[in-house]
């Protein structure tokens, strides 16, 4: 069973995407959720404090979910952690750039609750193999 | 011939000046020499050689003509569009004036809907502990009456359970309430929709507006041939372009987040 208190990052621009994302998982019965809005702000938090679990979208001011991706899979530190892009971006060549840049899941948005408990227990299974 | 040289002018004077300079460089040679008809010039073959002769003369000619043909049309064009120049800047002038207008319209819609996700979000935090209040008192009331049909209770346990069910159900009766009132709040933060409805509407009309004079205006100042009206389906190439809003005969976007799954099957991920 996937411990419940693992800490998310959740990284959007937008606080009310991340309101959504931080009740679907507080729903999950994952409350241990901290908030970045941008990339570069949520790479300072990265380094700063200890996360579990990446939840980013991809367009961002500043710093962007697929340079935060990258920049994460480049830290030795930090490459190890699961990294979920949740985002509108819905070109077959987005999720392709995710997915080789490193990316644990792809969720386009509108998504449901559903989705995301789906796709984060396939990234805990892997996770746990 | 010089009529059809000048027919996007209306100015006398260049049709004179036009005239001058074609018969400047022409000379006593005809300009307009007609190619000789296939018809008549199959029949005899020396007829045929000073016809091509007279051709190659006017060809020779042209060519000079031709760049004053082509400055003199400039000048021309010039003159049109100066004319002309009063109504389009109008059009520009109207459609540079909507720009700031629809930026305040978007921000507008930007604003409203976030104050609805807010609202509907602040409802829904207020109302679900009312909720699992209930459900877990419920769940707690209902383990210890069946406790009593197990015939597990005293009497005074009894009369302690028959009390505290009393007491839940007035407080559930009030939750619920509560609860009630968050949902009207959830259903009336929802207004936002026609409010944003109609505002985009609105920046739909001026958008169609602001395209049509600017493609109008292109149309006419854009050197010949150029691709005045090509789509900005170009500047479709980066990775953030947002959402999808119409997907209809893309092959190059994912609709769904099976199409997602089975993208990154594919590739082994």
């Amino acid at each position: 069973m996937t411990d419940k208190n693992i800490r998310f990052l959740v990284v959007d621009d937008f606080s009310t995407m991340r309101r959504i994302v931080r009740n679907l998982l507080k729903e999950l019965g994952f409350s241990n959720v901290e908030e970045a809005e941008d990339g570069q702000v949520a790479l300072h938090k990265l380094k700063s404090t200890t996360f579990d679990f990446i939840v980013s979208d991809w367009n961002m001011p500043n710093m962007t979910g697929i340079e935060l991706l990258k920049a994460v899979r480049g830290d030795p530190t930090l490459k190890h952690l699961p990294f979920l892009m949740i985002t509108a971006e819905a070109k077959k060549e987005n999720i392709v750039e995710a997915a080789q840049a490193g990316a644990s899941g792809y969720i386009v948005k509108p998504f449901t609750a559903a989705t995301l408990d789906e796709k984060l227990g396939k990234i805990f299974q892997t996770l746990n193999k | 011939m010089s009529d059809k040289a000048i027919n996007s002018g209306d100015s006398d004077e260049l049709q004179a000046l036009f005239d001058s300079i074609v018969a400047a460089n022409s000379g006593p040679a005809e300009t307009p020499a007609p190619t000789p008809a296939p018809a008549s010039g199959a029949a005899s073959a020396p007829s045929a050689e000073p016809a091509a002769a007279v051709t190659a003369a006017a060809m020779n000619m042209d060519e000079p003509a031709r760049s004053m043909f082509a400055s003199i049309g400039q000048l021309t064009r010039k003159v049109h569009d100066a004319l002309r120049e009063m109504g389009y800047d109008k059009s520009l002038e109207k459609a540079a004036a909507a720009i700031p207008d629809a930026r305040d319209r978007l921000s507008y819609v930007a604003t409203l809907t976030e104050q609805a996700a807010n609202r509907t979000l602040n409802a829904v935090d207020v109302a679900q502990p009312l909720q699992d209040k209930i459900e877990s008192d419920s769940e707690a009331l209902a383990a210890e009456w069946d406790k009593l049909f197990a015939n597990q209770l005293s009497v005074e346990e009894f009369k302690q359970l028959a009390a505290r069910t009393r007491e839940h159900l007035k407080t559930s009766a009030n939750n619920a309430r509560a609860t009630n009132s968050q949902l009207l709040e959830i259903m009336m933060a929802q207004d936002f929709q026609d409010l944003t409805g109609q505002v985009i509407k609105k920046i739909v009309e001026m958008a169609k507006e602001m395209e049509g004079s600017l493609f109008e205006f292109l149309v006419q100042f854009s050197p010949a041939g150029s691709p005045a009206h090509k789509p900005a389906a170009d500047l479709d190439d980066s990775l953030l372009n947002g959402p999808v809003y119409n997907a209809e005969g893309r092959t190059d976007v994912v609709t769904n987040q099976e199409q997602v799954d089975d993208l990154l099957a594919s590739l082994g991920f």
